[in-house]
């Protein structure tokens, strides 16, 4: 096999299945991925969860992770977040031409290994190949479906006065990672992106109660633009704890150089949960003793007033409205 | 709350001597002040001011106009720290004309600029110069390493500002002012110590939540007292004699010039220009660019603003046509500006 993407691995001959045999399918093996034109798949009954999410993050490895390991996390939490246990997944990669096969198997291969810490089978896929300069290096495009936990109903409307705020780690990690692998400010900082699929968290919340109102993972525009979202959906407030939002000292410093707000920026691996207060730290007790949740926190309530608003309470013991940010902070985060 | 804040909240809260107005002079005090909330603690008889700290708010009108020129009329290549694509010149801000065609690219600092003139060789490359002695010594450097690469297609179009004298001329604006850190740590205190001789007041803060309420903590006691005083409340950073290479690297390649401040005006010996030895790379004198007098929009008061005259929200256009997504003052368009800061935070809180 040739050592780069060829437009010829795109044309569907036979170099199109060797591709597909030699990097896709020795790495996402299941029973349900075959060679036909769809998989088929059995019937449940009950509700079904299903999502689809784009990925062109530049570059496509990072601290962390890479573009592949994303774009299953991507999906899988997504619709984990409504109570969908992760069960099959189709992928669509868009390369571009001349791509080296080797860091494709890379992709590939950490794509199959998450795919299998998430216990979701990758079952369908579509390769393209664009020219050079087309599309920048690689794309994905993945798609999960799962059943939704029988007496689990979450919503992003189901915020309640009351409810603890609960974040399972610190804030921020993806983002600060990504602007640092850039290079564009040449700063060294150890941060690593907290990509990761947390499906295991969220049954894990689940074997505890199901009395959960809101799941939602904070990507791009990070914990404040989904508190923002809540605040808007529920028309609730909320109030949060300056110091108790947990924030790595490294993503901390990055931020207060750049003047960033580790609020807003996106992560891969943090859940948002809205919970009632009588099961707050039951539920923080379950995260906290999951892998990727072990920082899991408190970080403030549902409030009657201040409808639509996120107020922060600060250092100095004052209240201020957490501001929000204009524009894009970064393109091509995810 | 840790003790330290808890000691300088009640300090602070106690208050109940006449009116003092305090002004912090550095934008990203005025954005961490908002953030903290610290205003929300303040008893009516102290006024926070903020005052001209954000390089790009004290940019002049006319200074946007001379880069508009530069990339319309002599086709150059602008390169620019991002928050000044969006300050309004009289006709137009960057971003209008970026859209129009003109070539305007945004970077990290100086050095970017004199990279991107070294791999394009045929473009005319100049770099916006804003900000105060805290930036000054990085155009400082790009100017010398073009220099030295003998590059002939780089220049910075300077609008530096040095603090010093423009404190003396805001000195009647405030009882005390809390000075930059950042400033400080690069000219060091000695020109404080002058301004107390000359009866100004004021110390120097840092920037954690720690290091703003002592500062201010501070300015109360010694305002209390009623003599003129300087501390240096950012010891871990501030040193007496600040940071000797930077100062020597700015003596060698710029000096003191009279300057337009947006909204105060010309003041004398507060900016920054090349010496002659080095005019080969300022833009003025490279592309001969006429003088051209920059039209504030009549209706905006950022420069009242800026003096601590009047607060954001006395401004007719304030929140209503200036926003920071469609900013009429330069004061709206950088997140340390005080108008947007008051745009951003001052939207009100039930407790």
């Amino acid at each position: 096999m040739e050592n780069v993407i060829t437009l010829a691995h795109g044309s569907g001959s036979i170099q199109t299945s060797e591709l597909i045999d030699k990097i896709f399918k020795s790495n996402f093996d299941n029973p349900y991925l075959t060679a036909d034109d769809a998989a088929v798949l059995p019937n449940d009954t009950g509700k079904t969860a299903m999502s689809t999410d784009g990925f062109i993050v530049s570059p496509y490895e990072f601290p962390g992770g890479n573009i592949g390991k994303l774009a299953v996390c991507g999906s899988v939490n997504d619709i984990a977040c409504m109570g969908a246990k992760p069960k099959f997944m189709t992928c669509s990669y868009i390369i571009e031409e001349g791509f080296p096969v080797e860091e494709l198997e890379k992709i590939a291969k950490s794509m199959g290994d998450t795919a299998r810490k998430a216990g979701i089978q990758i079952v369908a896929g579509d390769t393209k190949v664009a020219g050079k300069g087309q599309v920048d290096k690689i794309f994905i495009t993945t798609t999960a479906i799962g059943d939704i936990v029988e007496g689990v109903n979450t919503s992003g409307a189901f915020a309640k006065p009351g409810d603890k705020i609960i974040v399972t780690g610190d804030v921020g990690r993806h983002g600060c990672t990504i602007l640092l692998a850039r290079n564009e400010f040449n700063i060294d900082a150890d941060i690593t992106s907290d990509c990761a699929p947390l499906w295991s968290n969220i049954e894990a919340v689940f074997n505890e109660t199901k009395d959960i109102h809101v799941i939602r993972d904070a990507t791009r525009g990070g914990v404040g633009t989904v508190l923002y979202e809540i605040a808007h959906q529920s028309n609730v407030g909320i109030s949060l704890d300056s110091d108790k939002i947990p924030v790595d000292p490294g993503v901390r410093g990055v931020c207060a150089m750049l003047g960033l707000e580790p609020l807003y920026l996106a992560c891969e691996g943090r859940l948002v949960f809205f919970v009632p207060a009588e099961v707050a730290d039951k539920v923080v007790d379950a995260l906290r003793k999951c892998e990727n949740s072990e920082k899991a926190a408190i970080i403030g309530e549902v409030t009657d007033e201040n409808k639509g608003k996120v107020i922060l309470n600060t250092a100095v013991g004052a209240r201020t409205i957490l501001s929000r940010p204009s524009g894009e902070l970064l393109p091509r985060i995810c | 709350m840790n003790d330290i804040i808890e000691r300088a909240r009640d300090i602070i809260t106690g208050y109940d001597g006449p009116k003092v107005r305090i002004m912090e002079v550095c934008g990203t005090h005025t954005h961490e002040i908002f953030r903290l909330g610290i205003r929300s603690l303040l008893p009516e008889n102290i006024d926070l001011i903020s005052g001209p700290g954000c390089p790009v708010c004290v940019t002049p009108v006319g200074f946007i106009d001379e880069a508009i020129y530069l990339a319309t009329e002599k086709n150059c290549l602008i390169t620019t720290f991002g928050d000044l694509i969006k300050v309004p010149g009289t006709e137009m801000n960057l971003a209008k004309a970026r859209a129009n065609g003109a070539k305007i690219r945004p970077v990290y600092s100086p050095d970017d600029a004199v990279e991107i003139a070294r791999e394009n060789p045929s473009e005319e490359v100049v770099f916006l110069s804003v900000g105060f002695e805290t930036t000054t010594p990085s155009s400082c450097l790009a100017v010398k390493k073009a220099k030295d690469l003998g590059l002939k297609n780089f220049s910075i179009l300077t609008a530096n500002k040095s603090m010093p004298n423009a404190y003396l001329k805001l000195k009647g604006s405030a009882d005390a002012f809390i000075y930059p850190g950042h400033v400080n740590a690069i000219t060091g205190n000695a020109f404080c110590r002058q301004l107390k001789d000359l009866g100004v007041s004021g110390v120097v803060a840092g920037f954690t939540a720690t290091e703003l309420m002592t500062a201010l903590a501070v300015t109360i006691e010694m305002l209390k007292k009623g003599e003129p005083f300087f501390v240096n409340c950012y010891p871990r950073v501030v040193k007496d004699e600040g940071s000797i290479q930077a100062q020597k690297l700015m003596d060698e390649v710029m000096e003191l010039c009279d300057t337009q401040w947006r909204g105060l005006g010309t003041i004398e010996k507060s900016g920054m220009k090349l010496k002659s030895e080095f005019s080969d790379f300022d833009s003025r004198i490279k592309y001969n660019i006429p003088h051209i007098e920059g039209k504030p929009n009549p209706g905006c008061r950022c420069g009242e603003v800026l003096q601590g005259h009047c607060k954001p929200s006395d401004c007719p256009l304030f929140g209503k046509i200036c926003t920071p997504l469609h900013a009429v003052g330069a004061c709206m368009v950088s997140d340390e500006g005080a108008c947007s800061a008051y745009y951003q935070y001052n939207s009100s809180i039930n407790n």
